[in-house]
């Protein structure tokens, strides 16, 4: 009874919605950032006919073998036939979509219709692009799913200051975080193990060859070599840091200063392997529910709670 | 959230044991055949050893879809693959040959060029890998309308390791695959 007393107290801890501002600003810019990125190639990478990648029609098709559910561009495609739109007419409505729904995200107007609609939209693309999808995209359906269930709106939303809504649950927003900060935990856990179990990644020839692989190879070779005595060293760090992530990032001891690591990481990867936009939807996942303010108010809940005390002593 | 934290560290799970099956890790081999097995349970744990019109198979793979859980988080794990590089050879009706590779107007858009390629070099089922080699061809060959066949050549680029950069060795580009396309200069229409 006591154990279940403190998971429950673990997943409803009150929560102020600074958290929800913070992943709806953030995935509001990710949105527009995603959108602003294809600007110039989305009519034509979503096009039937005339791709330079896969057609989509092909990608569509394949995808419904698997997931005959999941929504897709075609379905717009065949809606705005109806309404007399051409294929790219209605390509085009849909980005526009896409970046306004990313813009009331920002400005926090209308959110949970915008929150959806940039959910819905992202996954039509990643769904019918996923021949080409990476992990940006996988990342950023997650973000978008939690912000669309989650108790919107926030306090600093447009929509709170005009509507004037009753304020929401603490413990509810307490709950939508915990699951989010969670399924992070998740995410770096498993990243950590399998590159653990790589050789590579700890005598550095991981960190190499994604320094070196085509398109990554940004910074020339010659440099890189030159950096060689760091390469293990990175490759154990990035190890160590997403591994022991679900372990460090509770104790407020040591929150700001994984989180800070991770930040690290991740700010290396954009800008030593061009990755902009993953390391974008990270530094977003990871602020929004660990953020600075977590990270400094002492926080009454943590997992050590509802283990027994002294396994809990043991690892903190 | 419990069956939906269940699914999470179910298809992470699954798609650990799967790696350390295949043998792509440093564990002993001897550890495969029961990490085979574990894949496999969790395989059919996850209902995903259900026929592919099982209402439940379909609804659970298009939660799994939309919340963004379908897959693990091993990014260049464990170990960093090779990346692959298409080149197309256009050949004229008067003999000569110029060459192109597969280009789109963003960087952005650039690096998901980069995952399609990946997606083709990963593609077991041929028909499939020339079924996507062909819309490329195609999209090549509209640059250049003249050509009368399109060679595209497969293959994957082996950068050196460190110790090899030393010893003087260059990037270098593998041969893989290569399919020969002809496109009919009176039709816009692709080959079918």
């Amino acid at each position: 009874m006591r154990l279940r007393q403190r998971i429950i107290d673990f997943l409803f801890a009150p929560e102020p919605d600074a958290w929800l501002t913070l992943l709806r600003l953030g995935l509001g810019l990710q949105i527009i950032f995603y959108a602003l990125s294809f600007r110039h190639d989305w009519n034509i990478v979503f096009a039937a006919e005339g791709s330079p990648f896969v057609s989509r029609d092909l990608t569509e098709a394949i995808g419904k073998i698997d997931n005959p559910l999941g929504p897709q561009i075609g379905w717009f495609i065949v809606l705005g036939s109806h309404l007399g739109l051409s294929e790219q007419m209605t390509l085009s409505i849909l980005w526009l979509l896409l970046l306004g729904a990313g813009g009331a995200l920002v400005l926090g107007f209308f959110c949970r219709s915008s929150a959806v609609i940039a959910w819905l939209l992202h996954l039509c693309a990643a769904q019918s692009g996923d021949f080409f999808a990476y992990g940006v995209d996988n990342l950023m359906t997650i973000g978008l799913f939690y912000l669309a269930i989650a108790p919107l709106p926030d306090r600093y939303a447009l929509d709170a200051k005009l509507w004037r809504l009753k304020r929401i649950d603490p413990a509810r927003l307490g709950f939508h975080r915990r699951v989010l900060q969670l399924h992070l935990c998740l995410i770096y856990f498993f990243s950590g193990l399998t590159k653990c179990l790589g050789a590579g990644w700890w005598n550095g020839a991981s960190i190499w060859r994604a320094l070196t692989r085509p398109p990554f190879d940004i910074i020339p070779i010659e440099v890189l070599a030159s950096w060689k005595i760091l390469f293990p060293v990175v490759g154990i760090a990035v190890c160590l840091f997403e591994t022991a992530y679900p372990v460090f990032i509770w104790p407020r001891t040591t929150r700001l200063v994984w989180l800070a690591a991770i930040l690290a990481m991740h700010m290396a990867i954009g800008l030593s392997m061009g990755l902009f936009l993953f390391a974008s939807i990270m530094f977003v996942l990871n602020v929004a529910p660990f953020g600075p303010r977590s990270a400094i108010v002492a926080r009454q809940h943590t997992p050590a709670e509802f283990w027994p005390t002294a396994t809990a002593a043991s690892l903190f | 959230m419990l069956f939906h934290f269940a699914l999470i560290v179910g298809i992470s799970a699954q798609q650990t044991f799967w790696i350390v099956a295949q043998g792509y890790t440093s564990l002993p081999h001897s550890i495969d055949p029961f990490s085979r097995k574990a894949a496999d349970a969790l395989t059919i744990a996850l209902g995903q050893n259900l026929g592919l019109s099982n209402p439940a198979r379909q609804s659970l793979t298009g939660y799994l879809h939309s919340a963004g859980i379908e897959g693990g988080y091993g990014f260049f794990a464990p170990n960093v693959p090779s990346s692959y590089k298409l080149v197309f050879e256009l050949h004229y009706p008067d003999g000569h040959v110029e060459y192109d590779l597969p280009h789109v107007s963003g960087t952005a858009t650039g690096l998901r060029l980069v995952s399609l390629l990946d997606r083709i070099g990963r593609t077991q089922y041929e028909p499939l890998r020339e079924v996507m080699l062909i819309m490329l061809a195609y999209s090549a060959w509209q640059e250049h309308a003249g050509a009368a066949t399109v060679r595209a050549v497969f293959g994957y680029v082996d950068v050196p390791s460190l110790s090899e950069l030393k010893e003087g060795k260059k990037e270098s580009y593998n041969f893989l695959y290569a399919y020969d396309f002809t496109f009919p200069s009176s039709s816009n229409a692709p080959p079918r």
